[in-house]
């Protein structure tokens, strides 16, 4: 129960916190600004909101008290004060405006001083928009506040890609416009700030602060397997798993996400001897494994962590048969595996990726059936009669009639993971002497 | 007084007060000062205040001269004591709102006689003067006459008149104590007023008024004594508008509004025109129409140049207008103090209201200012469009009478008779056409009234008229046409000039907002001091402005020519307006000079041409629905609707961009009365009529009829856009709407034309959205069909994918639909032929997109993986060019060599083997394959249209 407050107490709580907001600016203290701007998690607003409902003529109280800051405060008051409420609509229309008047002050400040109050800003107004819009769908309005937020937060980065100081803090406001974007679904507006972050002469990338490059990497990471342009993703998103702090699982788990797909496309697969050292046959552990070969030598102690994480179990075990069907050229379980995880893959929008290494299970399959036909008749060990192929495939239940295995094999060959020609009369798939199942090595297929 | 009551207004929410302006202004004035300024007093915001500091010293320098002169002219004044209140609600308001409005009040009402009968004196002096003193007396007349039209106040839709008619509205109560009765009459006596108008001819005023107020009737009575022909004749238009105003509220609501108004006194419309339908968002319109107010006040201000008194009131004038804005802005924020409104009228405007109102009260402060920057702005902005005045004046008389004959029309005529004269007006190919139409029209009307036909007539199949091709040389016809700022009457007489400027009121909020606060106390400053001549034309400037805004190239070029008939007619324009004008023009001139060039180019003028002619009919449809006084709430919600709508829209920020017809759609839902079955597809460029729409038993039959129908496609689809353009003018959804679009996207899926397809999917996707039944699944297959051809990144495909609820999965359709799509994207093409030859529904058509690249795809994958050779059989058969089971067929040949064809037109190199068979040599035709260039492309880039379908 709300303990009653005095009128006067009340008074003097407002009075206290704007107080300590002027003197947080007047000392160009950005943590302490920071800190008291944060509506949703600022650490004394229980006690100010309370003020705030027992004394309600605050907005007129802190327009008088420092005239010069109304702009910022009255609004800010009032966000504060519906937020406690729990009505984020309201309480994002007001963080907003306060939003806006800070932005200009912020303009007007020479130094970077406030970048962290800056970053609060951007955090709660998209946190602030998310619930706005929740609160506002189930109300059955149009939440639109979202949209407001990347717009407003587009206002932020115009500010703050700018040559100088404060430049430093335009990946973080570029990272929230990404989730909002991501959220949204409207990614194709990230573009012009990626080109404004990339394109940049006068501002090296790598000096950005860490924790806005792994994010930002990780996002764009994501675009590019939208774009199924597997090499650039695979770049970013082991950028940043390896800039990732190892402590945050989550995160790491976020990055996982995409990057085994996309390292699987490019054909690493995990090591062997890797999955049995810690067992890990069932699982994402596919991840180390994956990781293991091209980054495993760097990654050293987050290997170990990452195996840690897995075991524990609480990750998900969507790429588990993945990577099995791949080593098996079990097309079966690379089916049923992509059938019972399809609306994950869809949403999170790796399903055409995994679809994709079905020609690499192919190739496996064939790969197989070269070895065993190897050690029974050397011979005849480069040519593999289609009948073959169909009855193993038949093996696997998957029925598919000559032609169809015959065009399978035609793109195989065609795309570079069989070496050989098919002769279509004899119906039989021929295959180089010399390394006729190519790996991909980190090449696209 | 009036802005002391509107300030009262919106405090009142805030503060949890309901009294409305109604019940206070039944009250005396006296107290009503008091208490208006009370409670303004303490909700008084700082952004106010500052703001007032601009205009208040400017406005109270005016003042007591304004004050004076009301007293020792005015025995017409009837209450002394209201001169006087300004000054206290001033000084206890302490907000310049409240002392201009006061000071308004004044001018207006109680002095009105004396400084319209100067001013029209002045006119009548001048003849050059005749633009801009009709503008003055059309401005004034507001003032003086519209309080008597409460209907007209109570659209408040009508963005030019609403303004001030809501300000004098509050007025009138105040000093006639008789709200109750004037509200209450208001349908009735706004009819009245209309059709005695009609027929009566300078008395037209009084009648209306059953309690006259005084300041009307002095004035009244003065202006006629005093003023000459040509001010009659402005006056009349005054009448004119009113009339209109009057009627279309009071009778039929806001839709009706359009009609009368927009079709008959195109005077009248263009400011209609450029204040409603251009601008997004209400707010908007309000503040431009005030716009046009204040800046004929300013006019006022040169003709007024002897008096100084007259100055002071027309500084006055013009601050209250600003003063009204702020007023409409407080009513749409605070929709609560609506509640108590007793009057009919009076409810239904602040109903209309409501709606507009963008924000609630907290984002007052802030806005306000803006509101009367943007005004202020606008005007000085405008400035430089004026030009006009001396043009004016040759059309006077036939504005007059086309005016007139409007004015009867639309007074009390049956709508069939409106729409014979709309139908005569729309066909004008010019001014002179148009002058002489109405002419004839005007005998025709006074005829039929005389021998008692003019009910009984059926207007319907009357004959149009036919009249002779007027000649006029080229620059006469283009100034006249489109030097709209010139002419009064050209501008408000020809409709497309008007209509055209629909669209412009966005920029010119634009503009508005571009304005620093500080201008306008300069503003003000210049009213009351600088030389007159500049203000003379304001309110054309308004005009002007948007209409250059729209098209700033033609009026450039236009003003060019008018700049030499203003200096050609130098006898006609006095007071060296005409120099300064000219100056103003010629920095306009230079800011536009760029684009002139391009204005000016035969192309552009046509099109705007014929842009503007597409309105000519527009503001003839009466949508009839609203005719009936119960219907007014349904208007008003509409009107609420759209208002909100426009809300959202501006609160998007992407108001700039907003496109008129997007908005109508919503606020002229109507019901159909059309009967035919058949009905072709027009782009609508108007308010649909009722008459000319289907309702749903009529379109369900239709439906039949095009799905039965042998004709072609074209022909259908045709008949399908008519059909869903009536259901959505009517709004109905339900599952025919899903049908039509149904059938009308099968039938485009079968003819290739996808343009059409994806409109009826969206619509479709919405529909569905919405929990309407229809053939969902089959369409979501033909959805993922589609995105997969479009998306280059795969983010579309695997969000449709992802959307496709679980049982559609196991659905036929959709199963083949996304086996289908794996097929193209792993490059199966024996999977995909296979496919093809087994698809359900239409989904093959939807595959025709793909199969050149499959095969194109295939070819080069066999011929790089095969060796050495690969039968033209086998690829003809897997390439989907026979059917399996044809191969041994008659019907196998002709695939065989249609595909044997094909490969030759792909580069791909054939070779006869020893047992006969045609193969294709691989290893040669890998590095020769190439695509050809369709051969049978055209310009138009659909070869399966063909002329002959269209004139079929």
């Amino acid at each position: 129960m709300a303990a009653y407050l005095s009128m006067g107490e009340a008074h003097r709580r407002i009075g206290d916190y704007l107080s300590r907001v002027v003197d947080a600016i007047s000392s160009s203290d950005g943590a302490a600004l920071a800190s008291l701007i944060a509506v949703s998690s600022a650490p004394g607003s229980t006690s100010l909101s309370d003020a705030l409902a027992t004394f309600p003529d605050f907005p007129r109280l802190a327009g008088d008290r420092i005239p010069h800051l109304a702009d910022l405060l009255v609004p800010l008051l009032r966000a504060i004060h519906s937020h406690s409420l729990q009505r984020f609509a309201d309480a994002y229309s007001s963080f907003e405006k306060a939003a806006s008047a800070f932005l200009q002050e912020f303009r007007s400040w020479e130094t970077p001083w406030a970048m962290e109050a800056m970053h609060t800003v951007a955090f709660e107004i998209r946190l602030l928009a998310e619930k706005a819009d929740r609160e506002l769908a189930t109300t059955g309005k149009n939440p639109d506040k979202l949209q407001a937020a990347g717009s407003f937060l587009m206002k932020v980065f115009g500010a703050l890609a700018v040559k100088g100081p404060k430049r430093i803090g335009a990946l973080y406001v570029t990272c929230q416009l990404f989730k909002i974007y991501f959220r949204l679904g409207t990614v194709n507006l990230c573009r012009s700030v990626i080109r404004s972050i990339e394109t940049a002469r006068n501002f090296d990338f790598e000096d950005f602060p860490v924790k806005d490059k792994v994010t930002y990497m990780y996002y764009t990471g994501r675009l590019e397997v939208f774009n199924e342009n597997f090499l650039v993703a695979d770049q970013k998103l082991t950028y940043a798993l390896m800039h990732c702090n190892p402590q945050s699982e989550s995160n790491l788990r976020r990055i996982l996400k995409f990057l085994i797909p996309v390292k699987l496309s490019i054909g690493v697969l995990p090591k062997r001897t890797l999955l049995e050292t810690y067992n890990l046959l069932e699982f994402d552990k596919h991840v180390c494994v994956v990781l293991s070969g091209a980054i495993v030598t760097h990654l050293g102690r987050y290997t170990m962590l990452l195996i840690e994480i897995c075991a524990r179990g609480n990750m998900t075990f969507q790429y588990a048969d993945v990577v099995t069907s791949l080593k098996r050229g079990d097309l079966r379980l690379l089916r049923q595996a992509l059938d019972r995880h399809e609306d994950q893959f869809l949403k999170s929008g790796v399903y055409l990726v995994l679809e994709k290494l079905e020609l690499q299970v192919y190739q496996r399959l064939v790969k197989k059936i070269h070895i065993i036909q190897r050690q029974k008749e050397p011979a005849k060990a480069h040519q593999i009669k289609l009948d073959v192929v169909v009855k193993a495939l038949k093996w696997l239940e998957i029925d598919m009639d000559l032609d169809e295995v015959e065009c399978i094999m035609a793109c195989l060959i065609y795309k570079n993971l069989i070496k050989g020609y098919f002769a279509h009369k004899s119906k039989v798939l021929v295959l180089s002497k010399q390394d006729p199942f190519p790996k991909l090595n980190g090449k696209p297929v | 007084m009036d802005s002391i009551n509107q300030n009262a207004v919106y405090y009142d929410p805030q503060r949890d007060v309901s009294v409305s302006g109604a019940t206070q202004s039944v009250t005396n004035c006296e107290p009503h000062v008091v208490q208006s300024a009370n409670s303004y007093v303490p909700c008084s915001t700082s952004v106010q205040h500052d703001y007032n500091a601009a205009q208040y010293p400017n406005c109270y320098y005016n003042y007591p001269q304004a004050e004076n002169d009301s007293s020792v002219q005015q025995g017409v004044g009837q209450r002394p004591g209201a001169a006087y209140q300004p000054i206290t609600s001033f000084q206890n308001s302490g907000s310049y709102v409240g002392p201009t409005g006061n000071t308004y009040y004044n001018a207006g009402i109680h002095q009105t006689a004396p400084g319209y009968a100067t001013s029209n004196y002045y006119y009548h002096q001048n003849n050059a003067w005749g633009d801009g003193s009709s503008v003055n007396n059309h401005a004034q007349s507001y003032q003086s006459y519209t309080p008597d039209s409460n209907v007209a106040q109570s659209s408040s839709s009508l963005p030019t008149s609403s303004v001030h008619y809501q300000q004098q509205y509050n007025k009138w109560p105040y000093y006639y104590d008789q709200s109750a009765q004037t509200s209450g009459g208001l349908a009735v006596v706004g009819s009245t007023a209309s059709t005695k108008a009609a027929t009566v001819g300078s008395d037209y005023v009084h009648p209306s008024n059953q309690p006259p107020p005084p300041g009307a009737t002095s004035w009244k009575s003065d202006a006629s004594n005093t003023a000459a022909p040509p001010a009659q004749v402005l006056f009349w238009f005054c009448q004119i508008l009113t009339i209109q105003f009057f009627q279309a509220p009071g009778i039929q609501g806001y839709q009706n509004l359009y009609a009368p108004q927009a079709p008959v006194a195109p005077v009248f419309q263009n400011q209609y025109v450029n204040n409603t339908a251009g601008i997004p968002t209400f707010h908007n319109q309000y503040a431009s129409s005030p716009f046009q107010h204040s800046s004929a006040n300013y006019n006022q201000l040169p003709l007024s140049n002897q008096a100084h008194q007259q100055k002071a009131l027309h500084l006055h004038g013009s601050s209250s207008n600003v003063s009204s804005v702020n007023r409409v802005s407080e009513n749409s924020r605070a929709p609560s103090c609506q509640d108590s409104v007793t009057s009919n009228v009076l409810h239904m405007v602040n109903k209309v209201q409501i709606p507009t109102n963008p924000r609630i009260a907290p984002g007052f402060p802030i806005e306000m200012p803006k509101v009367d920057k943007s005004n202020l702005e606008a005007d000085s902005s405008q400035k430089p469009a004026y030009v006009c005045v001396s043009m004016r004046k040759n059309d006077v008389k036939a504005v007059q009478e086309g005016s007139e004959a409007v004015m009867q029309v639309t007074g009390s005529f049956p709508v069939s008779l409106r729409t014979y004269v709309e139908r005569n007006l729309a066909r004008c190919k010019d001014d002179a056409q148009r002058t002489a139409s109405r002419r004839i029209l005007k005998e025709i009307i006074t005829k039929a009234t005389a021998d008692g036909t003019l009910h009984t007539k059926n207007w319907d199949i009357e004959p149009l008229l036919t009249f002779p091709e007027v000649t006029t040389g080229a620059n006469m016809t283009s100034t006249g046409k489109d030097s709209s700022p010139f002419s009064f009457s050209s501008s408000r007489r020809s409709p497309s000039r008007r209509t055209k400027s629909r669209w412009e009121p966005v920029a010119e909020e634009k503009v508005a907002n571009n304005v620093e606060v500080p201008k306008e106390s300069a503003k003000s400053n210049i009213c009351s001091s600088l030389e007159p001549t500049k203000r003379t034309s304001n309110s054309w400037d308004l005009r002007n402005f948007v209409q250059s805004r729209q098209a700033p190239l033609s009026q450039c070029s236009q003003r060019i020519t008018k700049k030499q008939r203003t200096g050609d007619g130098a006898s006609l324009t006095e007071n060296g307006n005409a120099s300064s004008d000219s100056d103003k023009e010629h920095d306009l001139m230079k800011h536009y000079a760029s684009s002139i060039a391009l204005a000016n180019s035969p192309e552009e003028k046509k099109r705007r041409e014929h842009r503007s002619k597409r309105f000519e009919q527009s503001q003839g449809a009466p949508p009839k629905s609203g005719s009936s006084l119960p219907d007014k709430d349904a208007t008003a919600n509409i009107y609420k609707r759209r208002a909100v709508s426009l809300l959202l829209n501006r609160s998007n920020g992407d108001d700039a961009g907003l496109a008129v017809e997007d908005l109508d759609g919503d606020a002229l839902t109507i019901k159909g009365t059309c009967q035919e079955i058949e009905k072709e597809y027009l782009r609508l460029t108007r308010a649909p009529k009722p008459d000319e729409v289907r309702p749903e038993d009529v379109l369900e039959k239709a439906l039949h009829m095009v799905e039965t129908s042998e004709k072609n496609y074209l022909y259908k689809c045709d008949q399908l856009k008519s059909i869903r353009q009536d259901l959505t003018v009517q709004r109905i959804q339900n599952e025919l709407t899903v049908k039509v679009y149904e059938t009308h996207a099968r039938l485009a899926i079968q003819s290739g034309d996808l343009a059409e397809y994806n409109q009826c999917q969206s619509q479709l996707k919405r529909l569905y959205g919405g929990g309407l039944k229809g053939c969902n699944l089959e369409f979501s297959a033909y959805n993922l069909l589609c995105v997969m051809q479009h998306s280059n990144s795969k983010r579309d495909l695997l969000s449709s994918m992802a959307s496709l609820p679980k049982e559609a999965k196991k659905d036929a359709t959709v199963k083949h639909a996304l086996e289908v799509c794996s097929a193209v994207l792993s490059g199966n093409y024996v999977l995909f032929f296979k496919l093809y030859k087994v698809a359900p529904n239409l989904n093959s058509y939807l595959m025709d997109l793909y199969v050149e690249r499959m095969r194109f795809e295939a070819i080069k994958c066999m011929s790089k993986s095969y060796c050495p050779t690969v039968p033209v059989r086998y690829s003809a058969q897997v390439l989907g060019f026979v059917g399996i089971d044809e191969v041994c067929e008659g019907n196998g040949a002709v695939g065989l060599e249609e595909c044997k064809k094909w490969l030759k037109a792909h580069g791909a190199v054939l070779s006869v083997d020893n047992s006969g068979e045609v193969q294709i040599d691989t290893k040669v035709s890998s590095t020769s394959l190439y695509i050809p260039e369709p051969e049978n492309a055209v310009s138009h880039g659909d070869a399966s249209l063909a002329v002959d379908d269209f004139l079929a």
